[in-house]
């Protein structure tokens, strides 16, 4: 037993010594950061940071050339796990997510001829840039499909791509990619999009789109914030501007302009509360709101848009409204 | 006489020649034309007229911007209607010159004819050329003085002369060589001394008998120059192909040029209006396009300016004889499909071809069955096949490594694959990704 | 010497320790996906062979059997084989990084590869002389390398393909192997 034992401790302190004195020569220097960066990160690979790998990124941030926040993908949780470990404080910027901005179809917009080639957008722009007669007009062949890390694209029955807000991250390979240019990235909580990008004359527009925009100027005229502003035949979203109030919705003649995830809810004036002051009648801009002075004030069907100003002025706090969560968090903010 | 065919590959699709007995007919000068600042391979041209202008024919419209750049000019009398986006060829809207005709079809006097031009120096001559917007007329349209001004890095001893016209249905070279063969040879020699080359030969497929005979007969008191006739395959009147067949020389991989291996070869038409515009200083404002397929009613080879719309090429043949399926612009291998008949003529159009609805294939593509049909056929020696599956799953690194970027896109692998599988867009799907991608880098 | 040809013969094509012994199959499947790797691996594993070989039989001949503990051949000869890997691990790790990231985990996994072990023990249990042993080890990674690179060819071309959704990934590749291995079937009884 004794030999046996003496036997296995020479060999194992043999091996040992070997291996010590090869540990020295072939030493490398690893930050042990870097594994603990990669284990947080969510393993994608997506290259949303702007780094073909995730471990690429994981050594960045431990050399400092990359930001703690710059996992898009991973989001607020990954920031301030990265944070954690190097040790710093996280900003956290509003999430983002990714727009189509096209609405036109196959039903709504005509096309220049009949394409029979590869079902990709990035080879059908090859062929005179693809079949739709609109230049700027989203293919639906499904090349921001394929990109997407997170399966967060829909191809229409209509042949338009339609992004899954619940599932995008906002990596924002899909804007690279998409051959038109047409994808763009807002803050979550900015649910209302013109949906068009066409630079074309307003009378080219209608020739090729029943739903284009034709640089007619009304959202312009009607928004409260001077939130659209033209840009050429376009007319332009000022996202940091915009209150989401949907007014300039409605009075689209083309119906471009769309909200995500949903409707405006209308108000509900509490009647134990109501005053009757009038002041909601009053600045409600799609006349919405009615009663007599002194009486309790009630909110007509189907007139709401959900600006909600008649929440803000209220006096009495006597307005209320149902919303779904994202919204909570951006009245919260307001 | 030996007929010669030695690159790998290639297919031998009907000839469908049928125009290539009626001889060339002028089209009368249209009252608008649409002169794109753009049909030439390298940097587009700066209009050089507003609206309003009065232009006389040969009147520079358009300035060459850079060194592979050419000008345009007017190919009708007549006021400037407009500059601005106009239908193109290649699909999209794009800068162009307006003309609208004052019925004179008056030649401006601005040019400088030469009688003696073999005495001009090589400079002055690639200079003229240039001047007049000559340009390669077998489709490429790339810069000829750019293409004659090899740099000394690349010694040339032979010029090809171009006459295979490979692709079906074409027959305008064919006439050219039979109706205006002592401009193309005239052409050749001025080449040649700009080249500083004695050898040139002349390439015909034997389905021209015609014309090989006519070449031979005038060039009996040339020794520099010489007929060859080739066996009748596709893409025979490919530059690298035609390198390989006529002097078993194979341009390189990866980017390789025909100077490379110490040949240039230039196309009849462009050898032609090179003769045209030493000789009689005349810009390059007109060319000859077969309008034929057997969507038209009577196909001709018609002498027309360029920027004539082409729906007036449609008509001078009789218009369509049934319903349409695709007018192309070029052959049917290599040429553009349009989608609008506005589309101006431009200096490459060597053809329209018009397919009716009933000869347009349908169907869609089926799976791969490796048959290997598109490797035997690629005479660029590709495997089109592994090259598709890669554009398909987005491999570009892979594509690249495998030559993706020396394919010439001529369409043989499309033709010969039994699942129809759209190779060429795949294929060139890659090849536009790798060089953005390229760029971006 | 025409005996250790033919040993070697045996070894690698005969009884391939991949495809006929079905020893080390875990990184045969796991670094076959590209044939960089899989060179690579294949290296590594031609070094450790090799010497586990040598290393193990000396110390069975010397210590082992003299002093009568051949019951401790197994943690012997893991102790070897494991501090060979460790060894390797870290000359990969500083000469070729991207190597040592391509292989990953697979590397130590070297360790507990039984086709390692196996080589080792065969070895013994054949009653092979010191050159007999060195041979057969390096005959056997020479082997496993061989069905690593053929294999890891035929998977960047399965990765080209149209393969049906229940068979994607591990299941066509379990297949294609069993394939492989048939096909090897095919040296039988060229070494008696």
């Amino acid at each position: 037993m004794w030999i046996a034992l003496f036997c296995l401790s020479g060999l194992g302190l043999v091996a040992s010594l070997g291996l010590g004195l090869a540990a020295k020569r072939f030493a490398v220097e690893v930050d042990p950061r870097v594994e603990e960066v990669e284990r947080v990160l969510p393993g994608v690979n997506d290259g949303g940071c702007g780094y073909p790998s995730c471990s690429q990124f994981a050594r960045a941030v431990v050399e400092g050339k990359a930001p703690v926040n710059g996992c898009v993908a991973g989001g607020e949780d990954t920031a301030l796990a990265l944070a954690e470990v190097m040790g710093v404080e996280a900003v956290i910027g509003e999430k983002r997510v990714a727009v189509v901005l096209c609405k036109g179809g196959r039903e709504e917009s005509k096309t220049k001829f009949t394409y029979r080639g590869v079902e990709n957008c990035k080879a059908a722009v090859l062929v005179s840039g693809g079949d739709k007669a609109c230049p700027y007009g989203c293919l639906g062949l499904g090349t921001c499909k394929r990109v997407c890390p997170f399966d967060a694209v829909v191809i229409s029955e209509d042949g338009l791509a339609v992004i899954d807000t619940q599932r995008c991250t906002g990596c924002g390979i899909c804007v690279k990619e998409c051959p038109k240019g047409i994808i763009q990235l807002v803050p979550i909580g900015k649910r209302v999009s013109i949906l068009c990008q066409s630079g074309e004359k307003g009378s080219e527009v209608r020739k090729k789109c029943d739903v284009g925009c034709i640089a007619c100027e009304t959202c312009v005229r009607v928004c409260p914030f001077d939130a659209i502003f033209m840009e050429g035949n376009l007319a332009v979203l000022d996202h940091e501007r915009c209150q989401v109030c949907g007014l300039c919705i409605p009075r689209c003649p083309t119906h471009t302009i769309e909200a995500r995830d949903g409707p405006f809810p209308p108000v509900e004036i509490m009647a134990d509360k109501c005053s009757g002051c009038g002041i909601c009648s009053m600045i409600c801009p799609v006349s919405a709101i009615e009663g007599d002075k002194k009486e309790v004030h009630r909110v007509l069907e189907g007139r709401c848009v959900g600006c909600l100003l008649c929440i803000d002025r209220c006096p009495k706090d006597a307005i209320g409204i149902e919303v779904p969560i994202n919204s909570a968090v951006e009245l919260a903010s307001r | 006489m030996k007929r010669l065919y030695l690159f790998q590959g290639g297919i031998h699709p009907s000839e469908q020649k049928f125009s290539q007995n009626s001889p060339i007919e002028e089209l009368k000068a249209p009252d608008r034309v649409v002169v794109p600042l753009s049909q030439h391979i390298g940097a587009p041209c700066q209009a050089t007229v507003a609206p309003g202008d009065r232009v006389r024919k040969g009147d520079r419209v358009g300035q060459a911007t850079g060194f592979v750049s050419v000008n345009v000019h007017a190919s009708i009398s007549g006021m400037i209607r407009g500059v601005g986006l106009f239908p193109h060829p290649l699909g999209r809207p794009l800068p162009a010159v307006e003309i609208e005709s004052d019925g004179e079809d008056a030649w401006t006097d601005n040019l400088k004819p030469h009688e003696d031009y073999m005495d001009l120096p090589p400079e002055a001559l690639t200079e003229i050329i240039r001047d007049m917007g000559i340009v390669g007329m077998g489709g490429a349209a790339f810069p000829t003085h750019v293409k004659l001004s090899p740099p000394k890095e690349k010694p040339i001893d032979t010029l090809i002369i171009n006459g295979a016209e490979c692709e079906p249905y074409l027959t305008a070279d064919h006439r050219l060589m039979l109706e205006e063969a002592e401009n193309i040879i005239e052409g050749a020699r001025i080449a040649m001394r700009i080249l500083g080359v004695d050898r040139g030969v002349i390439a015909i497929e034997s389905n021209k008998p015609d014309a090989i005979d006519k070449m031979k007969g005038l060039i009996e008191d040339i020794p520099e120059l010489e007929v060859l006739a080739l066996k009748v395959r596709y893409p025979q009147g490919a530059e690298k192909q035609l390198i390989k067949t006529i002097l078993n020389r194979e341009v390189p991989f990866s980017g390789g040029l025909p100077m490379d291996v110490g040949a240039i070869v230039q196309n009849v038409g462009t050898l032609s209006a090179i003769y045209k515009a030493v000789r009689f200083a005349a810009p390059l404002i007109e060319r000859i396009t077969t309008v034929t397929g057997s969507g038209v009613r009577q196909p001709k080879n018609l002498r027309v300016r360029i920027g004539t719309p082409t729906k007036a090429l449609i008509e001078a043949c009789g218009g369509f004889s049934s319903e349409v399926g695709k007018v192309i612009m070029g052959g049917p291998m290599m040429g553009v499909s349009q989608y609008s008949l506005e589309v101006p003529v431009v200096k490459g159009t060597s053809g329209i071809v018009v397919q009716p609805f009933s000869e347009v294939e349908e169907g869609s593509a089926q799976p791969c069955i490796r048959c290997g049909s598109c490797v035997r056929a690629c005479p660029a020696r590709l495997m089109p096949t592994v090259l598709g599956v890669f554009a398909q799953l987005d491999m570009f690194e892979e594509a690249q490594r495998y030559d993706v970027m020396d394919c010439i896109e001529c369409g043989c692998c499309n033709y010969v694959c039994p699942a129809k599988i759209p190779l060429v867009q795949l294929l060139r799907y890659a090849k536009a990704e790798i060089l953005t991608r390229r760029k971006a880098a | 010497m025409a005996e250790l040809l033919l040993l070697i013969v045996g070894v690698t094509l005969v009884n391939n320790f991949v495809l006929t012994r079905f020893l080390g199959i875990c990184p045969f499947l796991g670094v076959s996906k590209r044939t960089e790797t899989a060179v690579g691996m294949g290296m590594a594993v031609i070094f450790v062979m090799t010497i586990a070989s040598v290393v193990t039989w000396i110390i069975q001949r010397t210590v082992l059997t003299p002093f009568g503990i051949e019951y401790l051949q197994t943690v012997t000869f893991i102790l070897v084989i494991a501090s060979l890997v460790q060894l390797v691990e870290m000359v990969i790790q500083k000469t070729s990084p991207v190597l040592y990231q391509a292989l990953g985990i697979y590397l130590p996994l070297i360790t507990t590869n039984c086709a390692v072990l196996g080589v080792a023990v065969l070895n013994i249990q054949k009653d092979f002389s010191f050159v007999e042993t060195a041979f057969f080890g390096f005959g056997g990674s020479l082997g496993f390398t061989l069905a690593l690179v053929l294999f890891s060819g035929l998977r960047e071309k399965i990765a080209l393909a149209d393969v049906p959704r229940v068979f994607q990934g591990t299941a066509i590749a379990l297949i294609t192997a069993g394939l492989l291995s048939l096909a090897f079937m095919g040296f039988t009884g060229l070494v008696k």
